[in-house]
Formats: structure tokens, C-alpha cells, sequence
């Protein structure tokens, strides 16, 4: 086993190497058999990479503990799930699992319908190649995931209790899909630019992909957050930590492009700003992964003892200069075909405004992640930039992003005229006032939340109008059904519309945060058995302490009944779990959720006499943050989807086929 | 000699009636002193909300050094030592009538910046605060500059005609569609 699993490792780094060189030698002497043997090798890559995740699938499910990976991360009372989980809690694991990934974007590239004859598919197979070669070389040379101990122990360490949710199953798994994601945009921006075609299908092709990786790792931030949420016991779900950063960075600055793609679509403008975007988020996950294993930043996310972050950092600095070399050699081509804006008021300049406060909202979490680094290197001080920081510096943007996105619907492209301007916005701008004025008087005072609200409020009607406006359009022409005319519009402009849902979702998203920042209750009560916690309009009786022994952890738990205005809404079991192998015990919270709120209980602390603790937390609005999360995941899903009457994907018309 | 009886007798009196007055002013003072005492027991007696708003106020400005990566408001103390002091000593403090201002200060004449889960808004650690405004201000300019030179790029008369051909996008677009799919259907 041990000879076949680091063959694996080898045989794909022998092949990835042949299938890079091949593929070259095929583009530079125009010969195709070179290149179809290339497309073999990443087949090849592909049965290595596969065979490597289930050699370590395998040592893992059956505890084989003379494999360090498996000994340092597992023991044998785990459950199979974590066991199998284990694959992605440490370096090597994780890492391997980005290359099984990276081999498997590649080859969806190389072998697609819609890209067969293209002859940028030997570019983006190369490109991809020295990306598969670099994590190749890291997993055979410096993070092994399959080294043999001298001595076998009996028992492994176990995994981090923290890491034992059923978050762990996915959260990572979708975080890694969507940063590796974002290598597909970064591959097509390179290879079109080295066939000096930046055409529409490129833009279709790219934008496809990266609203893929967007998806991926919108999903990864939303599983992180809910698992932080239930898991942690602090009731928070983003808490700006680096490697959170790491992540929103090229989500920020991935939604930035998508837009401003758009302008590149309808005005041919903006080239090189939209590669530039890809190339930073590309970079961007790159930068993430080297915070995450160097150990410069202190992290909850860190992998332990870990010095990869260098080549990281070397592997970052080389595809970027790479890429700004390609950019650069460009230049002239891109802008040559620079066109004009018609009106300073029209969708194209509020799409610039977006990307002004996205890329901005980047570069104020960029700046803050690094600041400690940079105040050392200054002053000698390494000061902690945390969550008052990010806070404050990151409401007023994202406030003003929300603004943005809620005006933008009701903008005409070219232009939109004085009238047109009254026409669309004077009755949603009175009823979002008339909206602000009524929570005012209902109790809602803190600024922040009633601009928050009013903006949602914002946007929601200039959507509705959206929708409402097209039906009202369609069945004029039509005189279809209400329903069969929404379907038809949604599903004849998916794009649109199912960007449109995207906004709703984040919206909701909003709401949920404006909520929980600003109208959170908390206590922390001490109580005997019997006593109750009263908090807001709850009552919380506490009824019963326990212990009990679930395989090698003990379990202390509490019951307690919640009643809601007098009646009954239902039991609890907050619990404190002490781990049989790790010396931090974990809170399972006791939570009732509604779309109004959450009640959030956790056991904080007890005595022998059963008298106990808990902290008792109501956080507003937290549902609405999940329901947001879901229509993300709707809208990007309905965005690219190939609808029955929608080709999407333009035929190829670029630069003379010569090989693909 | 009768005279000096009185006066004797009014001197006692009257050493009498001070020590009573004195007597009152301890026992005054220390009725006092006992009620404080008890309302300081009575302070200390009673439960402290640690998931207060106040205490949230002061113990989040200091961030929890053994690990965790929160604040001494969220840490633990079922599973941090460090926090049970530290959120004691603020609570002291917050007893004495220091406010949160006068808290950090403290911690920070003794810790030093590092202590702190933001930098202070003065001296070289404002740059943390400002930079991303600044940034933000210098590309809008840059933005507003660019959009324009490229409106300044269409004369007046194709401005005009640009004013006349804006249709209603939806309908344009969905005619556009349907004539797709009407193509599609007979071609």
C-alpha cells in the first residue's frame, strides 16, 4: 500500500511534468498529436490524483496509524465520517485534495463539448498544468501525505473536536472548489491574451466559470459561517479572522468582474481591468492559501507546524509576474479597442461605481489582514487588527455597495435622462422613506439599521419593478398567463434574472446582519435546578443537569424547557462536550430558531449541586441570513444553467484554428 | 463655693452632654461606614452579567492572548484561565467608576498596543483607519476623470440622437427574444 499510494504522487507528478511539456512542444510546433498525447497525460493525472485520495481515504476509514497523517489526525473510535473528513483537516491531506480538484477542472476544460476544436484548450491545459505540477512537487517533496512512522502507535491523536460537525463534511470541501474555481477564469484571461483574442466567446466561457468558482466559494464562506455559528458558542458567524479574509478577498473582488464584464460585453471596454480582475483573484486565493500555512498571522483556521506558506508565496509571485508580463505584452491590442461612455448617469457608470466600492471593500480587508505585518515591520509593533476594525471600516462600503445594487436595476444602459430617472425612482425612493419614517416610529432608532433597512427596502421594490415591469411588457405582446409570462421572461434572460435573485439573496443576507449586529440581547445567568433565565420575551426553566458517555467523551448537558410569552415553544440540551483525546472540551449550543430570531443557550459553567450557568443570547434576523445564502445559491444556478431555448455559448470565431 | 458646685457640675454636665454628641457621631459614622460596607457587600454579593452591554463595552477592546482568537468578552473562562482574571480586574475597575476609555488606557500603558482587537486611532496605527477611505476617495476621482473623457469622446449631435433612440429595454429586448424563438421554430 505504501509503495502504490506515493506512486500515485510520483507517476502524476511524471506525467503532469510529460503532459506540461508536451502540450507545449504541440503549441509552439502546431502538431496535434502532441497535443492529443498531452490530453492523455491529464487522463493519466487524473487516474493518479483519484487513486491518491482513495489510498488516503482508505488508510483513513481503517485507521492506520502508521501513516503520520493518519495517526496525527484520526483514532479508532472516531466516527467513519471524520475519519474520512480527517483527508482535508491537515496539510498534505487538504492539499491533495485541492490538486484532485485542480486535475478535475482541467480535464472538464480539456475533454468539453463546447470547447472541442477551440485552440485555446492546449493554452488553459498548460496553464492548468504548471499549476497541477507546483502541487504535485509540494506533495511529493514537501508536504508528503504518505510517510511512515518508525514506530506504529496505538492510538492516533484524534481529530480537533472543533473539527468534528457536520460543517467539516463541506464547508472545506466547497471553499477549495471555489478557490481552485477561480484558476479556470485565470487560465482562459491567459490564454486569450496569448492568442490575442479577447472575443465574446472568451467572455461568455469566462464568465461562466468564474460564476462556477463565485458559487463555490460564496457556498464555502456561507457553511463556514453556519458552522462558526452552532459550533464556536460565541453566536457570531463572521468574525473577520485572516483566513475568513482570505477568502471574502477574491469573492469581492470575483463579483467585481462579473459585473464589470458586462460593460466589456455591451461597450468592448474595459479589457484590461477585467483581466486584471481575474488575475487578483487568482492571485488572491494564492495569498489565502499562503496566510493559512506559513504561520505569519495568527489564525483558528492555521494549519499547525507549517512552513508551506513560502512556496506559496514564490509560486504567487511567479504566475503574477507571469501573467502582468502577458498583460502588459498585450496592451496595445487591448487598447486599441477602447470604446465611450454615452452619459455620466447610466448602468455602465454605476457598474464602475461597483467595482470602485468592491475592489475597495478588497483592499480595506487586504489592508487590514496585513496591517500587523506591516506596523511590525514599521514599528516594531504588531498590533491585532480585528473585528471593531473591519466593522467599522467595512459597513459604510458595503452599505454604500447595497445602494448601488438596489439603484442599478432601474438605470438604462447608454443613458438615463432626468425624466427617465423620475419615472423609475420617485415611488421607490418615497416608499423606502415612507418605510425608514415607519421604523423609526416603531422603535427601530439606531442609524445604521434604519439607513440598513431602508436601502434593503430599496431594493427590493426597484427588483420587484424589475420583475413587474417585464410581465407587464411580455403579456402586452403576449397575453400570456402571469406566471407563464414570469417563467418565460426569467428563463429567455437568465443572466439577468438570475442575477436579479443573487441581489434578493444578498438583500436577505443583509437583513440578517443589520439585525444580529444591532438588536442582539445577552445575559449570563448563574441558577439553581429548578430557577428560570428570563431574557426579552422568553422564560427559560432549567431542569435538569446530566452527564452521559457517548464512546470516549463525556457529555454534560442541561435540559431546560423555553417558553415564549407564557407558552411553550419547546426544550433545549445545551451541552459541554470533554473529549476522551483533547483537552478542550466544546459547547453544543441549545437553539430554537424562527424567522424572527434565535435563541441561542449555551452551558457556560456548573457546580456540584447542579446549580449551573448559561449564557443566554436572542439573535435577531439570523434565519434570514440562511434563507439569503439559499437564493445566492438559486440564482447563481439559474444564471448558468443552459436553458431549452438558450445557446449560451457563442460558436468559436477567433484566431485561425491551428491546434486544439 | 455653691458657685463653683454649679459650675462644676454644668462642666460635667456638659463634658456629659459632649461625650453623648460624640458618642452619636460615631455611632452616626459608623452606621455609616456599616451601611456602605453592606452595600458594597451587597455589590459584590451580587451576580455580574458578564454578557452585559457595559462589560461588552470594555473587556471587547482587549483581545484574549491564550489562543482563541476572541476578545476577552467572548472567551470562555470554562476553557480559558486567562479571561477569569482579566474579566474580574475589569470588573474592579468598572466598580471604581472607570469608564471604558480609562480601562484601555490602563491595559495599554502596561500591555502596550498589542493588547488591543483594533489599533489606536493616533499616531502611525491611524494609517490602518484611513488608508482604505483614502484609496477609495483617490480612485473615485480617478473614475470620475475617466467617465469623463469618455463622454467628453461623443460630440453634442450624437449625445441628441442617443437622447431619441432610448427605448423601453425590457420590451426591446423581449420582442428581440421572441423573434429568436420564433426563428428557431420555423427555420
Amino acid at each position: 500500500m505504501y509503495l502504490f499510494a506515493n506512486a500515485t504522487i510520483y507517476v502524476g507528478l511524471a506525467l503532469a511534468i510529460y503532459s506540461l511539456l508536451i502540450i507545449t512542444l504541440g503549441i509552439s510546433t502546431k502538431n496535434q498529436r502532441l497535443i492529443n498525447s498531452g490530453k492523455g497525460g491529464i487522463i493519466g493525472i487524473l487516474v493518479c490524483a483519484s487513486m491518491a485520495m482513495l489510498s488516503l481515504f482508505y488508510l483513513l476509514a481503517t485507521s492506520q496509524f502508521q501513516y503520520e497523517y493518519v495517526s496525527d489526525y484520526t483514532s479508532s473510535e472516531l466516527p467513519v465520517i471524520y475519519k474520512l473528513t480527517a483527508l482535508w483537516a491537515g496539510n498534505s491531506g487538504s492539499l491533495l485534495l485541492w490538486t484532485f480538484f485542480l486535475v478535475l477542472y482541467t480535464i472538464m476544460i480539456a475533454f468539453s463539448r463546447k470547447m472541442r476544436g477551440n485552440p485555446m484548450v492546449p493554452y488553459i491545459s498548460a496553464i492548468l498544468l504548471g499549476n497541477i505540477v507546483f502541487f504535485f512537487l509540494i506533495l511529493g517533496f514537501v508536504a508528503k501525505p504518505f510517510i511512515l512512522l518508525d514506530q506504529v502507535p496505538i492510538e492516533g491523536h484524534g481529530l480537533n473536536p472543533m473539527l468534528q460537525n457536520p460543517g467539516m463534511i463541506i464547508h472545506p470541501v466547497t471553499l477549495y472548489l471555489g478557490y481552485v474555481g477561480l484558476a479556470i477564469p485565470f487560465a482562459f484571461a491567459m490564454a486569450a491574451l496569448l492568442l490575442k483574442n479577447v472575443d465574446d466567446f472568451w467572455i461568455k466561457m469566462t464568465r461562466r466559470w468564474t460564476i462556477i468558482a463565485w458559487l463555490f466559494l460564496s457556498l464555502g464562506n456561507i457553511f463556514g459561517g453556519q458552522w462558526a455559528y452552532v459550533e464556536l458558542g460565541w453566536g457570531g458567524y463572521w468574525a473577520w479572522d485572516p483566513v475568513e479574509n482570505a477568502s471574502f478577498m477574491p469573492w469581492l473582488t470575483a463579483t467585481a468582474f462579473l459585473h464589470s464584464v458586462m460593460i466589456q460585453e455591451r461597450k468592448n471596454m474595459l479589457k484590461i481591468w477585467n483581466i486584471s480582475l481575474i488575475i487578483t483573484s487568482y492571485a488572491l486565493t494564492l495569498f489565502g492559501t499562503f496566510l493559512v500555512r506559513s504561520g505569519v498571522l495568527t489564525s483558528v483556521h492555521a494549519f499547525a507546524n507549517s512552513n508551506l506558506g513560502l512556496y506559496f508565496l514564490i509560486f504567487m509571485g511567479v504566475m503574477v509576474i507571469g501573467a502582468l508580463y502577458v498583460l502588459m505584452s498585450r496592451y496595445n491590442l487591448l487598447k486599441r479597442s477602447a470604446g465611450e461612455f454615452n452619459s455620466y448617469m447610466s448602468k455602465e457608470s454605476s457598474f464602475l461605481i461597483n467595482n470602485l466600492l468592491l475592489v475597495g471593500a478588497a483592499f480595506g480587508v487586504f489592508w487590514g489582514t496585513v496591517f500587523p505585518l506591516v506596523s511590525e515591520a514599521v514599528r516594531g509593533t504588531k498590533v491585532t487588527v480585528g473585528m471593531p476594525f473591519f466593522n467599522t471600516v467595512q459597513a459604510p462600503i458595503l452599505l454604500s455597495m447595497m445602494f448601488v445594487m438596489a439603484v442599478c436595476p432601474l438605470l438604462a444602459w447608454q443613458r438615463s435622462s432626468l425624466k427617465n430617472l423620475k419615472k423609475n425612482f420617485l415611488i421607490p425612493a418615497i416608499l423606502a422613506v415612507a418605510a425608514m419614517a415607519l421604523m423609526v416610529v416603531l422603535g427601530i432608532q439606531k442609524a445604521w439599521a434604519v439607513i440598513g433597512f431602508g436601502v434593503i427596502v430599496l431594493l427590493f421594490i426597484t427588483h420587484f419593478l424589475e420583475f413587474y415591469r417585464g410581465v407587464k411588457a411580455r403579456r402586452k405582446m403576449t397575453k400570456e398567463k402571469v406566471y407563464l409570462s414570469l417563467y418565460r421572461l426569467m428563463t429567455k434572460n437568465r443572466r439577468r434574472y438570475g442575477g436579479y435573485i443573487v441581489h434578493i439573496g444578498i438583500a436577505f443576507i443583509a437583513m440578517g446582519i443589520i439585525g444580529s449586529q444591532n438588536y442582539d440581547v445577552q445575559t449570563m445567568k448563574t441558577v439553581n435546578l429548578g430557577e428560570s433565565i428570563e431574557v426579552k420575551d422568553y422564560r427559560i426553566n432549567y431542569e435538569r443537569l446530566d452527564q452521559k458517555k457517548e464512546g470516549i467523551n463525556d457529555i454534560v448537558y442541561a435540559e431546560m424547557t423555553v417558553f415564549k410569552n407564557g407558552k411553550r415553544i419547546g426544550n433545549i440540551q445545551p451541552e459541554k462536550v470533554f473529549y476522551g483525546n483533547w483537552d478542550q472540551p466544546s459547547s453544543e449550543v441549545g437553539l430554537i430558531t424562527s424567522l424572527k430570531e434565535d435563541l441561542y443557550v449555551v452551558l457556560s459553567d456548573w457546580e456540584d449541586d447542579g446549580k449551573a450557568t448559561f449564557i443566554v443570547k436572542v439573535n435577531p434576523m439570523i434565519a434570514w441570513l440562511w434563507i439569503g445564502s439559499f437564493m445566492i445559491v438559486i440564482g447563481s444556478l439559474f444564471a448558468v444553467w443552459n436553458g431549452k431555448y438558450q445557446n449560451i455559448t457563442p460558436r468559436y470565431t477567433g484566431v485561425r484554428k491551428e491546434v486544439s | 463655693m455653691e458657685n463653683i458646685k454649679i459650675l462644676l457640675h454644668d462642666t460635667q454636665e456638659y463634658a456629659k452632654r459632649c461625650l453623648n454628641v460624640k458618642n452619636k457621631i460615631y455611632i452616626g459614622l459608623l452606621l455609616i461606614a456599616f451601611i456602605l460596607q453592606a452595600s458594597n457587600f451587597q455589590v459584590q454579593a451580587k451576580e455580574f452579567d458578564y454578557k452585559s452591554k457595559e462589560f461588552e463595552a470594555a473587556a471587547s477592546q482587549f483581545m484574549c492572548t491564550c489562543g482563541c482568537g476572541q476578545d476577552h468578552f467572548e472567551c470562555d473562562p470554562k476553557t480559558c484561565n486567562l479571561t477569569i482574571g482579566f474579566k474580574e480586574d475589569i470588573v474592579e475597575m468598572m466598580n471604581k467608576g472607570w469608564d471604558k476609555d480609562k480601562i484601555r488606557e490602563y491595559y495599554v500603558n502596561i500591555y502596550g498596543e498589542e493588547i488591543l482587537t483594533a489599533p489606536e486611532k493616533s499616531g502611525f496605527s491611524l494609517v490602518a483607519w484611513v488608508l482604505p477611505f483614502a484609496v477609495l476617495v483617490i480612485a473615485g476621482v480617478a473614475i470620475f476623470f475617466i467617465v469623463r473623457k469618455w463622454v467628453k469622446k461623443k460630440g453634442p449631435e450624437e449625445l441628441t440622437s442617443d437622447i431619441e433612440s432610448v427605448k423601453d429595454e425590457v420590451e426591446e429586448e423581449i420582442l428581440s427574444s421572441m423573434i429568436e424563438e420564433e426563428r428557431k421554430k420555423y427555420l
